[in-house]
């Protein structure tokens, strides 16, 4: 295909945006000041179980400049439902969130009340002043045992605080274990963690009484669903209600959900018939904003003496904090899916519960359950390679799926319930993982760790490799229309920081034959947009560039149409249609064109990390000497821009691995509500991420893309991890994802770092 | 000064912002970088509101402060600066520019906190080494990045301003 400039696919095209940004004139949420704006603030648990008797707001209404306060009692009994009805259960949906809390509260940061005041310093003044009367219950708190029976429940209405129960089996368990000269058997936990993007959320709603529309400010990533969402409890047909996407100041997958403040500041406006602000605090954010990650798993894993991986069993516990959320169960779908991983098992039996407890709601933060599923199996397979006394490397490369293999899938057998088939459609994982361990330089990286170690250094080398499905349907589409100025696409898909305009813009003036500055890339309105299903599972630059691909091609049609000749034969340029006569047709005349791209199933990819550390035995601090990750992203479309993603993700997980922990105490009270307790990395710890990118071509889409949002953060847990223990020694046995400074002292002297029933005692 | 003020009557904060004098007005109470979005500097960013993140980052008297850990009376009387002052015109500086060329942001919300940071530090300490700047921008939190770009961009930036001060 030839346009002015030559293939735009592929190349790394400046970021749009970037001045904008760099200049301070982006308008983030809470940059908008509209006439008559109040601001809300909302009322939160202090308990994180305890009956609801009462919510006293007289001395709050009385405080000048109080418009309004407002309690369950004002609005409709309404639960806000589940997006993303992966293996939903009768269950999950009794465990649904009110918008504000009715009879019980079951987390700390639940909300309780609203209030709304012409000043954000006077409704956070008021909120102080609303009387929440709480008479306490025993809270739940640890993951494993949350579901036992005898446990408070969370929830009158379930008999239990578990709300699926998912198993798998493939293959003869019992002969592939029987067969095993070693198993290994551990208890692994991963630890709770917070996706904590720099900007918290936020929202501006606003009804105009005269049209009849509300419009929502503030919404990313799933703005349809939240559209839809708002209509129904607001009663305003779907055509009412505006959902407008604003700069956004990171996603990682917890921003732009429907929360319940979007149900209840749009509630608010609409009530109070004049614009309604709120930004969540820091604090909040860290209490309110779906958290991640944390779980249990009793995992053994059956060999042969020679290494070869038989088969494993994992008994799991999967926390979703005190309610189901939009992305439903999940927190337990998505490990299980990634949990075989890449090699060729015999058989392997899984069961996995998705249990509540008193803590803040879990969902997806980036590379979701393919992260935690990553660490337990990949920490597994360095625990049985030091058993083995083999280099873990070549343990990993011998029991990889192979090429003559795909496409291949691991089909649930009998007794199985809850899930669906694992397939890989394509790739090459051995040679991917040889080009990982090459870029990694891993043989020098092992002679390194010699050296340090003959100077009495603790020194560790650390990989984990994972598949990460991606890519998810099940469809978007996209109006292309051309005009005299230019290209404008259309999309329903959103904008999270990451630089998606970037590159479909690239795929548009690549496939029209135009100016990559003459395409603009829209979705920020939902009233402009027909539909489409958001930004998230790294599906943006698939889908929609594909669905670009097939509207290009129906422009193709609708222009050889009018020129009378085939469509192959035609030639687009700068806004022009030539057939192979010469004849030319400008595009602009042929209107808006819809393009389409439906995908079933999940686009999978192999990918790792590597990982080399030293550690400092008088006070237990890491130090990351190289990181690398490999991704087969199937087609880079802007490298730049995915180095930028890859590199971010994994700069993320060290940070997850190293510092970062929500932890909780025996009550239920959150340890990690301010920046200075939630330690996220900053330039004195992080290390430059090295990247393999890998292009093996995907067939399940046109364009070949593969998944690269989220792929830098899946192997980072796991590969620092076994870095860790490598450099500790004397079958350091490591097994949390977290390798605070706090658990790595531990480990070094020869404590858990795990304790009691499994959860990590507190960091002192 | 005199009498008690009623809570949230606002005094005028009269503040020099980007050289520019300004008639604010303000309660006693409201933050430095609140007072300062209200005139307009929303690149002001409040990421954590308690001094950790550094989002909200100015500069006071050629010094970088957190602007949300101080109050907008505390700033009369003082040159403060924000990430406007950087621009040339329509153009981007050579920090900002520095930062394009580094990829040294993503979302963009914590770039002008870190934008400030390292113009006020490389103020204060034009000839600092690769270890000093590095534990400055450690100051400030980036969760998109990796913050390895930052501290490329300000290397960039140390040598492009030792050239043509």
């Amino acid at each position: 295909m030839t346009t002015a400039h030559g293939p735009l696919i592929g190349v790394s095209a400046p970021r749009r945006k970037n001045l904008e940004l760099l200049a301070g004139k982006a308008t983030y949420v809470a940059d908008i000041g509209l006439e008559g704006q109040a601001y809300a603030r909302v009322v939160r648990s202090s308990s994180a179980h305890a009956r609801l008797l009462g919510v006293d707001c007289s001395d709050a209404l009385r405080v000048p400049g109080v418009l309004d306060v407002i309690t369950a009692a004002d609005i409709d009994d309404i639960r806000i439902p589940i997006r993303l009805p992966f293996a939903e259960s009768p269950e999950a949906n009794r465990a649904l969130q009110a918008p504000l809390a009715r009879d019980v509260v079951r987390y700390v940061g639940e909300p309780v009340a609203v209030v709304v005041a012409t000043d954000p310093y006077v409704a956070e003044d008021a909120a102080e002043l609303v009387l929440v009367d709480l008479e306490e219950m025993d809270p739940v708190v640890d993951t494993a045992t949350a579901g036992e029976p005898g446990r408070p429940r969370l929830h009158s209405s379930l008999g239990s605080n578990t709300v699926n129960q998912l198993a798998f089996r493939y293959g003869d368990i019992d002969a592939a274990f029987a067969e095993a000269d070693i198993v290994v058997r551990r208890r692994l936990r991963v630890h709770r963690l917070a996706a904590a993007p720099m900007e918290t959320r936020g929202l501006v709603a606003d009804y105009d009484r005269n049209s009849g529309v509300l419009t929502l400010w503030g919404g990313a990533k799933v703005k349809h669903f939240t559209r839809s969402l708002l209509a129904r409890v607001l009663g305003l047909e779907p055509d009412k209600v505006r959902v407008v996407e604003v700069e956004v100041g990171g996603g990682f997958g917890t921003r732009g959900e429907p929360y319940p403040e979007d149900v209840l500041i749009a509630w608010l406006a609409r009530r109070l018939e004049r614009p309604v602000q709120w930004i969540e605090d820091r604090w909040e954010h860290m209490v309110a904003t779906n958290h991640a990650r944390e779980q249990e798993h009793d995992i053994e894993l059956a060999a042969t003496a020679e290494g070869q991986m038989l088969g494993f069993r994992v008994r799991g516990w999967c926390d979703h904090g005190a309610y189901i959320r939009t992305q439903g169960l999940l927190p337990v779908v998505l490990p299980m899916l990634h949990m075989p991983g890449p090699y060729q098992w015999q058989a392997f039996s899984m069961d996995l519960d998705a249990v509540l407890t008193n803590r803040t709601p879990v969902g997806t933060y980036r590379g979701p359950g393919m992260t935690e599923a990553t660490f337990v199996r990949e920490r597994m397979v360095d625990i049985l390679a030091a058993e083995l006394h083999m280099d873990p490397a070549d343990l990993r490369r011998r029991n990889l799926i192979p090429a003559e293999s795909m496409p291949f899938v691991f089909n649930p057998g009998p007794g199985s319930s809850g899930v669906m088939p694992i397939a890989y459609q394509s790739g090459d994982f051995v040679e991917s993982f040889d080009e990982m361990l090459a870029a990694a330089d891993y043989h020098e990286l092992r002679a390194g760790r010699q050296r340090a170690r003959s100077r009495d250094g603790k020194a560790g080398v650390g990989m984990a490799v994972y598949i990460e499905f991606a890519a998810v349907g099940p469809f978007e589409e996209v109006d292309i229309i051309c005009d005299g100025r230019g290209v404008t696409v259309r999309a329903g898909v959103g904008s999270v920081g990451q630089g998606v305009e970037t590159a479909l813009a690239q795929i548009a003036a690549e496939l029209l034959g135009a100016e990559l500055e003459d395409v603009s890339v829209e979705f920020h309105d939902t009233a402009e947009i027909p539909q489409g299903f958001g930004a998230f599972a790294s599906r943006s630059t698939v889908l929609v560039g594909n669905a670009i691909a097939a509207a290009v091609n129906e422009i193709r049609i609708k222009s050889a149409e009018l020129l009378g000749c085939g469509p192959d034969g035609i030639e687009l340029h700068r806004g022009n249609a030539t057939g192979p006569d010469g004849r030319t047709v400008p595009l602009a005349e042929l209107g808006g064109v819809r393009g389409r791209f439906d995908k079933d199933g999940l686009t999978a990819s192999f990918g790792g990390a590597v990982c080399s550390a030293s550690v400092d035995p008088a006070d237990g601090r890491v130090r990351l000497d190289r990181f690398l990750v490999a991704h087969d992203v199937g087609r880079a479309v802007n490298p730049r821009l995915l180095r930028g993603q890859l590199a971010g993700a994994a700069s993320q997980g060290i940070g997850g691995a190293l510092f970062e922990e929500l932890a909780y105490d025996d009550n239920g009270q959150p340890l990690s509500v301010t920046l200075a307790d939630y330690m996220m990395p900053t330039a004195a710890e992080l290390t430059p991420v090295d990247l393999a990118v890998i292009e093996h071509g995907s067939p399940s889409n046109p364009l070949g893309i593969k998944g690269g949002g989220e792929a830098g953060m899946v192997g980072s847990l796991g590969a620092v991890v076994n870095a860790v223990a490598d450099a500790i020694g004397d079958g350091a046995d490591l097994l949390s994802s977290s390798v605070s400074p706090a658990r790595v002292w531990r480990a070094l002297n020869h404590q858990s770092s795990l304790d009691g029933a499994g959860r990590p005692a507190m960091e002192t | 000064m005199a009498g008690w003020l009623a809570p949230d009557e606002s005094v005028a904060v009269n503040l020099t912002v980007n050289g520019e004098a300004r008639q604010a007005h303000a309660p006693p109470r409201r933050t430095l970088a609140d007072a300062l979005r209200e005139e307009g500097f929303t690149s002001v960013h409040l990421g954590c509101e308690h001094g950790v993140c550094g989002a909200c980052t100015v500069l006071i008297d050629g010094a970088p402060v957190r602007s949300c850990l101080m109050l907008a009376v505390q700033g009369r009387g003082h040159a403060i600066e924000t990430v406007e002052s950087l621009c040339d015109g329509d153009d981007l500086g050579a920090l900002q520019q520095a930062f394009d060329d580094n990829d040294a942001l993503q979302c963009g919300f914590c770039t002008p906190g870190f934008l400030m940071l390292i113009e006020g530090f490389l103020r204060l300490e034009p000839e600092a080494s690769r270890q000093q700047i590095v534990e400055a921008v450690s100051s400030n939190l980036c969760r998109c990045t990796g913050a390895v770009g930052i501290v490329q961009a300000a290397l960039d930036f140390q040598s492009t301003r030792r050239r043509s001060p």
